[in-house]
């Protein structure tokens, strides 16, 4: 807003000058265009998530008596969709949660760990560039060229039996699809979490570790004092991108879990198949169930938005 | 304790395709215990990276670092109980500086918590600094920053302090206020000091000896008067003093050295120094050049005035042989109330006694200016 009116400001001091009304009346004829296609960009974008959001506020026959962008008028207004919707999708949260959380924060920790060795660490460059080159590799891996190796490879693992222990306190062996994604998300989030953490510390000051190595400290106390404190802004960056790509995902859980019927689906298993039934789509289902879905990844971006910005900037 | 032995110290970089880089070579140097040792020379002459091997951040590829007598080449540098001050201050940005200090305590000692916030504090009120303990370094200027940095080494109480350019980030007035500082400390503490600097004004007035580097040789280690008045080759007499000395590049005919611009003719004694070298440089400092004086010798040339620099307390004037062309000057630096005016045609004398020859190809001096200790320090040449 500021910046508006410092702007129009000194177009109108530099036009008083010399030619008052045509460079004027120029400048605002662009203003009001850019400003009219900003607002129409915007309403392109926002439609969409308008219209859901409205939707989903709607009865059946409000769905289909109404235009999908107009509010729902209080005949047809009901909260009923929404009530459904968390119903049926709670035990979702609840799973995703349960590999999404570890996974994020364990993929993002070990791409620091990793960052910091390819980094900081006294390793001869020429070690350390083949390694940063199997990292980079690693991001360009299409998920769809991993799926066939990733079902083989954890029909192969005797995970189930392994985790015998967990099942015998009652727990449902169908968990067992949730630490396979917990590992696979860690394996394959772990490369891009690397490069991010790199890039970061490649600019932190190379005098301060330095100075942190002089006074005494080893090289995993430095990473434990000096480095992991400063790292903030860029765990931000990583865990709301990670949490997003893993909640998001609907490959892996495919794969590995396979049915909306299991105990252990995650919720966007049980999506896919929400508000579909034999007399057709529940719309306003719909809608709900992927705004509870999507609030998660809302969540987390409104909690480290501030050093989100800082790392980006970084 | 505390003394500091570098032994034909030798730092060879690897360069790709280009082979190798020879950053410093054979560097010999010895430090007593409490001495104060400052290495100058421009930059690139391989001064940082002899401190950084001293301090283990880099590796020796060859010669000894002796700290006590004993060989630390091999050390890490958390090992060598050696507290360094960085050009950058390098303070950790989220830690109080209570906790900037402590740090090196915590980490390479086993005191107990209370023993280590007694010496921070103490550490403290030595720099001038205990109002500062709770703030971040975000939130202090540039010479408070400077004074965190110097007490977290000082808090350490080490063998021996590394000094790499601290005072190059402060502005001029603040700088000389530290330098005098920092001698104080030094002194006060006792501590073996080394000091990198590109500066010469704070290598003539800190150190109690200068090192001075170029291409990762060192051309000469003593006191900043014996630097300044008996520099070993042409590069040191450059280098030291400012402005800096002038240089003629001189032919032996006889016993008189001829130039493109000027003859000087040279005493016997002088002659003995010269011995059998044909292509000689003289060298005079621009203070030593007497401007106005009547007397024609055989050491007198007339000259014009093509700049002066008033400074105040001295002019620094710049100055053609009437022969030259423009641009080809020598300075001379006279009385501040001495009157000299662009265009001016002057007499300039070059009094033997004063002059530096120096071998015209290698560059090493063969004849440095007489010196009359008493002379030199109560009345400085006019």
């Amino acid at each position: 807003m500021s910046d508006e009116t410092r702007t129009d400001g000194g177009a109108v001091s530099a036009a008083g000058s010399d030619q008052p009304a045509g460079l004027l009346a120029e400048i605002d004829a662009y203003r009001v265009a850019l400003y009219l296609g900003l607002l129409a960009i915007l309403a392109f974008f926002l439609i969409p998530i308008e219209s859901g959001l409205v939707t989903s506020f709607k009865t059946s026959t409000g769905v289909s008596g109404t235009l999908p962008f107009a509010p729902p008028t209080p005949e047809v207004f009901t909260l009923a969709k929404w009530q459904t919707a968390f119903d049926a999708l709670a035990r979702g949260l609840v799973n995703s949660a349960l590999y999404a959380v570890p996974a994020t924060v364990i993929s993002a920790l070990l791409g620091s760990f990793a960052a910091y060795g390819i980094t900081q660490s006294n390793w001869k460059p020429k070690y350390k560039a083949p390694i940063l080159a199997l990292f980079v590799a690693g991001i360009f891996i299409p998920y769809q060229a991993v799926l066939v190796p990733l079902s083989q490879f954890w029909s192969m693992v005797p995970l189930q039996e392994a985790l015998g222990f967990v099942w015998a306190l009652g727990i449902s062996s169908d968990y067992t699809g949730v630490v396979e994604l917990i590992v696979t998300h860690v394996a394959y989030g772990l490369p891009i979490c690397t490069v991010l953490f790199r890039s970061y510390y490649k600019n932190m000051s190379e005098e301060m570790i330095e100075a942190a190595r002089l006074d005494g400290a080893s090289i995993r106390r430095v990473y434990r004092r000096i480095v992991l404190p400063l790292s903030g802004p860029m765990f931000a960056v990583v865990l709301i991108y990670q949490f997003t790509q893993i909640w998001n995902d609907l490959l892996f859980t495919l794969v590995l879990v396979q049915t909306e019927s299991s105990t252990a689906a995650p919720i966007v298993l049980i999506l896919a198949g929400l508000g579909q039934s034999l007399e057709g789509q529940d719309f306003a289902l719909r809608m709900a169930g992927a705004f509870i879905a999507a609030l998660p990844t809302l969540a987390v971006y409104i909690m480290f938005g501030e050093e989100f910005a800082e790392g980006v900037a970084t | 304790m505390g003394t500091l032995e570098l032994d034909r110290l030798t730092k060879v970089f690897q360069d790709g395709e280009e082979g190798e880089i020879v950053a410093v070579d054979n560097v010999d140097i010895q430090m007593d215990d409490g001495e104060f040792i400052v290495v100058v020379g421009p930059s690139g002459c391989g001064k940082s990276t002899t401190l950084r091997m001293v301090a283990g951040l880099e590796t020796v590829t060859s010669g000894n670092i002796r700290l006590d007598g004993r060989v630390v080449n091999d050390e890490k540098p958390q090992n060598r109980d050696i507290a360094m001050v960085f050009q950058s201050y390098a303070l950790y940005p989220h830690m109080t500086v209570a906790e900037n200090m402590a740090f090196g305590l915590e980490e390479s000692t086993t005191l107990p918590d209370d023993e280590i916030e007694e010496r921070v504090h103490d550490a403290a009120e030595t720099m001038g600094i205990a109002e500062l303990l709770d703030r971040k370094p975000s939130e202090l200027s540039g010479g408070q920053q400077q004074r965190v940095a110097l007490g977290r080494a000082i808090v350490r109480d080490p063998e021996v302090f590394l000094m790499d350019e601290p005072l190059s980030n402060l502005d001029a007035k603040l700088r000389s206020q530290m330098r005098t500082e920092l001698q104080r400390l030094q002194a006060e503490l006792d501590v073996t000091t080394m000091y990198v600097t590109h500066d010469q004004t704070e290598a003539m007035t800190m150190g109690d000896r200068i090192a001075i580097l170029n291409d990762g040789k060192l051309q000469q280690v003593a006191t900043p008067l014996e630097c300044y008045h008996e520099p070993a080759n042409q590069f040191v007499a450059g280098f030291i003093g400012d402005p800096s000395m002038n240089f003629f590049d001189m032919e032996r005919d006889g016993d008189t050295l001829v130039g493109s611009r000027f003859e000087y003719p040279l005493s016997q004694s002088t002659l003995d120094d010269v011995g059998e070298t044909r292509n000689v440089t003289l060298g005079v400092r621009p203070e030593d050049v007497e401007v106005g004086t009547d007397e024609s010798g055989s050491h007198t040339y007339s000259a014009v005035v093509e700049v002066v620099e008033p400074m105040g307390d001295e002019n620094t004037v710049y100055l053609r042989f009437e022969s030259a062309p423009e641009g080809e000057t020598f300075i001379a630096t006279i009385d501040g109330l001495q009157q000299a005016a662009v265009g001016d045609r002057v007499t300039v004398s070059i009094p033997e006694e004063t002059i530096h020859l120096f071998d015209g190809r290698s560059g090493e001096a063969v004849h440095n200016r007489r010196l009359d200790m008493n002379d030199e320090i109560s009345s400085p040449p006019t």
